[in-house]
Parts: structure tokens; C-alpha cells; sequence
């Protein structure tokens, strides 16, 4: 009975951490999309834009990496999954 | 420190006479940056209008042209030439007039005959395509033409031919279908062309030359071989025309811009029928010299006054006025966009923070020696390229602060290095990691040595804060720009909505910290109640929340919509520590591959294809730590770079401001003087 009982418990750990290297890998995998989706624009028309004229490039560079945060987010939220 | 180079407005009014030794003297002195007079508009005087080039401005520009055209025709740039000597002016003069049109003159013959062998030979290629058709004719080509009573028609056509009409032919089979010469009196040549085009025919002229096709290609193709080792002999030439005078092509191409660039100043100057006169910017530090050194010149001849300015938005132009070491960064301000002359100038800030931003993300002294090493190597590669040079000293700051934070973080390629981590430890508890922690538990008896220990949850924290000050000091610029750079009420406006965000940013932290206990950060949750879940921090923050809502909605209603971005910026700092771990993780994630599961292994027996997995194994380990390499310069460099632009720049940045192009020009090849 206490065997049985503990081996419910290990299982049921295993499957909580399991769970959450789901969880993160979730997170970054999906917040990866979500900014790729937005950068796939931007990144195109910023390229145009420097093509065009070359001082851009600054202001190019900060439009592009603007979606960026969002796959940071969904770094730190892995982060704290797996380390907290 | 944090402001662009002051600058003054002169003025310099002269008699004409005055006007050359006036623009010597500041093509010389190379500080003066002139304001172009304009005709129309504003900026006119009554009685001035725009200079006329000064004499021997045409002959200069035509020599200078036959100069760049000679040049380009050689493919010689200035940066292509050791500027280790330099020529004296005299000698240069000398040698314009008399060297440089037997030089132009065999290079412009030289040329010439070089195109007109190679568009001779261009023809006999043409000769022998038109010819190779007949390679197989079984008569020679002079026996294809010239008949009184007998015409031939040449293509190709599809599929074998019948004609109805009496006729010679001879066809040749290939893989599309058949090459065809047929003979036909002169009378059905019209008959035969169009029954030939219901066998798709391309017709193909028949070119008029003596002897037999192959022997024809043969002497066109002999012919060619002749003319190319003619061309071939005139670029020898060419080359050692280059060579012995690249120099002086370079150094008399310095010369006369200089001399034309002086010719045609006046066409940015005021003049009247007997007198000019010129606006312009000079760093202040310099505005006496400009006065002795032109009073030198004219002898006292000369009018040279310092300008009131009422308004110095926008007018002047930006010099940077930073200490040597922040030169470099000077690149990244540049590449967002100059600061303007009333503004506050980042470049000082940004130049300290960078290397430490990426330092924190790829703290580990194995790259950072990498980088070290590689950006010293660069170093001689981009010489004379300034952009470059500007860039490689920016890595090498950021390699050097990587290596001072990989010893804090205690790692060596993903690997801890003999001692523990000062302060804050990142080492994640993985792989490698972790199975080592745990056999070290096993055999010690204890808990996972602290060297396996990572901070990671304050680490975060410490970059939140990072955020929280950053920002915080970019909402404080944003109110001294609004107060040194606008008017009346909008001005006030714009300060107390700076301060607005500032105390909504504070607001929401304390309120935050009212409630829940963050490591790292202050704890309010424990002061005492005043009544239901309500403490003096709740209430202190909610109204810091509100007034600060109030002073942005004055400015702006709509940029309360912005509010929420407060924390998306703030927290976006946690990409400090985020991209650094995510570093670290494929640097362990490399080593357990390749150590602990390729490699190991096999050393425990050593057998041949151990040896060949060993191989492998160390591959691996190359190959995933250049990658890393790669990544860790993309991720450390672009981050901290969007942190300023996007983060901290939107906070106060305006920019646009006109760079200081001084008249002048920093000589490479020639002497400064006569």
C-alpha cells in the first residue's frame, strides 16, 4: 500500500515537471512565431526602405526588432518555469 | 559631457580683392562650416547675390576630370594608396602641367586601341557563330553566293524536307532536328521559301567568305589569339603606366578637389559688385584663431564678427563633444540619427552602458577572448575605413567587459571556472550540470554544490531594475529637452507629462510592492494596515499612479493608450539576463553533447572507432561554440543596441541635427602647406 502510494507520488512529480518543460518549451516556441509573424513584414518593407535611401537604416533596425520582445517574454517565462 | 560641441555664429565680411586669401585661409584652417547663402526666401540681402567661381576654376575641374577618368579607367581609389609619403604641393603643380598630358595622352591611346582591338575581336566572334553552322558544308562558302541563275536558302528546320519544286539539297541531322542548304532557281525561290514554312524553317544568312568554313574559323580563331596577345600587352602597359604613376594620380586628384572645392566657394557666399560676404559655424574653442589667423591674412583688410543667435534649435551644426574613449560609440548615434544642437547627448551614457549591457548578456571569458582576439585581428582589415574602425574599437570594449563579467560569473566556455561565482551565479543546473551536481552530491553526501546554485529569478530582477533606472533617466532627459528646446505652454506641458510617466512607472512599482514581496526589491507588504488590505504604500502608489495619468493626459489624452508599454519596456530589460541564459544553455547543451556523450565514452576504453567518435566529438564542440560565438555577438550586440534605440532613445531622443562639415579637407597624400 505505501509502495503503491509512493510510486503515485513519484509519478505524479515526474509528470508536474514534465508538464512544465512542456510549458516552456511552449512558451518560447509559440511566442518564437508570434514575433517571427510580426517581424516577416516589417523586416521586408524595412529592407525596402534602406534600399531606398541608406540613413534608414537606424530607424529600420529599431522597427524590425520592435515584435522582438515578445519572444523575450516568452524566454523569461520559460526561464521561471524550469528555474524558479 | 552630454552636450554637442558649442558652437558660434561668424560673420566675415571683405572687399573682393579679400576673397581669395579669406578662402585659402579657411580651406587651411579647416573648422569653418559655411551656412550657403540663399537667393530667394528669408535668408536674402538687399544688393548680394550668390559668388561667381574664382578664375582658373574651369581649367582646374578639366584637369581634375581627365585626372578621375584616368583613374577610373585604372581602377585606382585613394583608399587603394599607402598614404605613408606625401607629395610637396610645388613639385605636384610642376608636374600637372607638365607630366599629366603625355600621361593622359598614352592613356587615352592606349585605351583606344585597346577597345578597338577588342571590339575587332568582338566582330570575328560574331564571324565564327555565323559560320559554325557550315562547318559541315561539303563545298566552300564562295560557291554559296554570286550565281546568276541559282539561289541558296540556309536554316533550320523541323523534320526532313520535300519540296515540289526542282531543287539541290544537302541536310545535316541534329538532336532538334535538321540543319538544310538548298539550291532552287532564282524564279522558285519565292515558292520554295514558302513551302519551307510549313517546316518551321529559321533561316540563317549565309555569310559571303572564301574557302571552306572550318579553314575560315580557323584563321578568324588565329586572328582572335593575335589581338588578345596584343590587348593583353597593351594592359601590360597600362600596368606599368599605373603603377609608376598612381601616386601622383592619387596625390594631384587630392590637390585639385582641394583647388576646386576653394574655386567654387564663392558660389555659397553673399556678394555685392565690390564686396563678400559669408555666415558660418566655428566651434567656439576656435573663434579667436579664425580672428587672428584671418586678420594675419588680409592684413587687417577684413570685417569678422561673432553673431548673436536667438535661436539655436536646429540652426547650428552638431559636432560631438566626447571623451576619446566614447568616440567610437559615436557610430551607433550616428546610424539612429545626429543629436540636435539644444539636446541632450547620449553618446557618453550609451558608451559606458553598451559594453556592460553586453557584457552581462555573454559574460564568459572564453569569447570574450575569442572576441578580443578577433576584433584585434579586424583591426588591421578595416585601417582607413573610419565606420569600421569605429566599429571593430566598439567590439573590442565589448570583448574586454565580457571577459571582466565572465570572471564574476565564474565561466569559461559554458564550463564554471575554478572559483565561485561572484555575487549572482548563473550556472543553470542541466545536462552536464546537473548529473555532475548530482554524482558530487552522491560521493560528498550533501546537496548540490553551490557552484550549481543559479540566481536566476534575481538576475531577472537586477535587470528589471537596470530597466527602472535606464527609463527613469531617460523620462528626466525627456524634460530637460522639453525645457531647453520648446516654447510657452506647451513646454510646461511637456515637462509635467515627463514627469507623469515617471511617477506612473514608480506609481505601479509601489503599488506592486505593496502587495507582494520580490526578492532584490523593496517589501512594503508588511507595514501596517490602515484599513482592510490597505497600507500607506497601496495608497501612496495609487495616487502617484493617478497624478502621473493626469500630468500625461494634459499633454495628450491619447498617450494614455501608450501607458501599458510602461511595463512591456521594463520588463523588455529582461533580455539582459534571458538572451545571455539562453547563451549558456547551448554552451552546456554543447559541452554535454560532445564531452559528456561523445567523448568520455570512449576514453574509458579506447578502441579505433573511439577514436573516430573522439574525432567527432571534438568537431561538435567546434562547431557549437563558433555557433555560439556567432550568436552571442548578434544577441549582445543587437540587444543592448535596441535597449538604447527603442527603450531608452523614445524616451527624449529628438535627433536630426545637421552634421559639421568644416571647409577644409584632412589631406592624406599631399603636404598641408605650399
Amino acid at each position: 500500500m505505501a509502495a503503491e502510494v509512493a510510486l503515485e507520488v513519484a509519478t505524479a512529480a515526474a509528470s508536474a515537471a514534465g508538464f512544465k518543460a512542456v510549458g516552456a518549451g511552449l512558451a518560447v516556441g509559440l511566442a518564437g512565431i508570434g514575433s517571427g509573424l510580426g517581424e516577416m513584414g516589417i523586416g521586408a518593407a524595412a529592407m525596402g526602405a534602406v534600399a531606398e535611401n541608406k540613413d534608414m537604416f537606424g530607424l529600420a533596425l529599431l522597427f524590425t526588432v520592435l515584435p522582438e520582445t515578445i519572444v523575450i517574454f516568452g524566454l523569461v517565462v520559460a526561464l521561471l518555469l524550469m528555474f524558479q | 559631457m552630454f552636450q554637442p560641441e558649442p558652437m558660434s555664429r561668424l560673420l566675415i565680411v571683405a572687399s573682393k580683392q579679400q576673397l581669395e586669401p579669406v578662402i585659402t585661409e579657411l580651406y587651411h584652417m579647416n573648422i569653418f562650416h559655411i551656412d550657403d547663402y540663399v537667393e530667394k526666401g528669408d535668408g536674402e540681402w538687399e544688393g548680394f547675390r550668390i559668388g561667381m567661381p574664382l578664375a582658373g576654376a574651369d581649367v582646374t575641374s578639366a584637369a581634375l576630370v581627365k585626372i578621375r577618368s584616368i583613374a577610373s579607367a585604372f581602377g585606382i581609389s585613394k583608399d587603394s594608396i599607402s598614404d605613408k609619403e606625401r607629395s610637396s604641393i610645388k613639385e605636384l603643380k610642376r608636374r600637372i602641367e607638365q607630366d599629366l598630358p603625355s600621361i593622359a595622352e598614352d592613356v587615352e591611346k592606349l585605351l583606344s586601341q585597346k577597345s578597338k582591338r577588342e571590339s575587332i575581336v568582338k566582330e570575328y566572334e560574331q564571324r565564327i557563330e555565323a559560320l559554325r553552322p557550315f562547318i559541315d558544308a561539303p563545298v566552300s562558302m564562295e560557291l554559296l553566293h554570286g550565281f546568276d541563275t541559282i539561289s541558296f536558302i540556309a536554316g533550320n528546320v523541323k523534320g526532313p524536307v520535300s519540296l515540289s519544286i526542282p531543287n539541290e539539297m544537302w541536310e545535316k541531322q541534329s538532336k532538334t532536328g535538321s540543319f538544310v542548304i538548298i539550291a532552287v532557281k532564282n524564279s522558285d525561290v519565292s515558292v520554295a521559301e514558302r513551302e519551307l514554312l510549313d517546316f518551321q524553317i529559321q533561316k540563317v544568312q549565309i555569310p559571303t567568305e572564301t574557302g571552306s568554313a572550318f579553314q575560315v574559323i580557323k584563321e578568324y580563331e588565329q586572328k582572335i589569339e593575335e589581338l588578345n596577345k596584343e590587348i593583353t600587352d597593351l594592359e601590360n602597359q597600362m600596368d606599368t603606366i599605373r603603377s609608376k604613376q598612381e601616386f601622383f594620380l592619387m596625390s594631384s586628384e587630392e590637390f585639385l578637389s582641394g583647388d576646386v572645392e576653394q574655386a567654387e566657394a564663392p558660389l555659397r557666399f553673399a556678394t555685392s559688385e565690390h564686396a563678400f560676404s559669408v555666415i558660418g559655424w566655428v566651434p567656439t574653442s576656435k573663434v579667436t584663431k579664425v580672428f587672428e589667423k584671418l586678420d594675419t591674412v588680409c592684413a587687417g583688410k577684413v570685417y569678422v564678427s561673432e553673431l548673436e543667435v536667438e535661436d539655436y534649435n536646429e540652426m547650428p551644426p552638431v559636432e560631438y563633444h566626447n571623451p576619446d574613449f566614447a568616440h567610437p560609440t559615436q557610430l551607433f548615434m550616428d546610424l539612429y540619427s545626429r543629436p540636435r544642437y539644444t539636446e541632450v547627448d547620449p553618446t557618453l551614457l550609451m558608451a559606458i552602458l553598451y559594453p556592460i549591457m553586453f557584457g552581462l548578456i555573454l559574460g564568459d571569458v572564453g569569447y570574450g577572448i575569442i572576441l578580443l582576439i578577433m576584433s584585434l585581428w579586424l583591426r588591421s582589415l578595416v585601417k582607413g575605413n573610419e565606420a569600421g574602425t569605429q566599429l571593430v574599437t566598439v567590439l573590442r570594449n565589448c570583448s574586454i567587459s565580457s571577459i571582466i563579467f565572465g570572471i564574476a560569473f565564474s565561466e569559461c566556455f559554458g564550463f564554471s571556472l575554478p572559483w565561485q561565482p561572484v555575487w549572482l551565479s548563473r550556472h543553470i543546473n542541466m545536462g552536464g550540470a546537473a548529473s555532475h551536481a548530482a554524482v558530487e552530491a552522491t560521493v560528498e553526501g550533501m546537496s548540490a554544490s553551490a557552484e550549481h546554485v543559479s540566481h536566476i529569478p534575481q538576475l531577472l530582477v537586477l535587470s528589471i531594475w537596470i530597466g527602472i533606472l535606464h527609463i527613469t533617466l531617460g523620462r528626466l532627459w525627456g524634460a530637460r529637452n522639453a525645457a531647453k528646446m520648446d516654447h510657452g505652454h506647451h513646454k510646461t506641458l511637456k515637462i509635467y507629462s515627463n514627469i507623469g510617466w515617471i511617477l506612473v512607472m514608480w506609481g505601479i512599482l509601489v503599488l506592486i510592492w505593496s502587495k507582494f514581496p520580490i526578492p532584490m526589491m523593496p517589501d512594503f507588504s508588511q507595514l501596517p494596515e490602515i484599513t482592510a488590505g490597505i497600507n500607506l504604500a497601496l495608497i501612496t502608489g495609487a495616487v502617484m499612479l493617478i497624478l502621473g495619468l493626469v500630468f500625461i493626459a494634459r499633454e495628450n489624452v491619447l498617450d494614455l493608450m501608450e501607458v501599458p508599454t510602461i511595463i512591456s519596456h521594463v520588463l523588455s530589460y529582461t533580455r539582459l539576463i534571458a538572451v545571455g541564459l539562453s547563451s549558456v544553455a547551448i554552451a552546456m547543451v554543447t559541452n554535454f553533447i560532445a564531452i559528456d556523450m561523445i567523448i568520455s565514452p570512449q576514453l574509458t576504453f579506447l578502441s579505433p572507432i573511439g577514436i573516430i567518435l573522439i574525432i567527432v566529438g571534438i568537431v561538435v564542440f567546434l562547431f557549437g561554440h563558433a555557433l555560439n560565438t556567432a550568436l552571442g555577438i548578434l544577441g549582445g550586440g543587437l540587444h543592448p543596441l535596441r535597449l538604447h534605440y527603442v527603450e531608452f532613445f523614445t524616451k527624449f531622443y529628438r535627433g536630426g541635427g545637421k552634421k559639421y562639415t568644416p571647409f577644409g579637407m584632412i589631406r592624406k597624400l599631399t603636404e598641408q602647406t605650399d
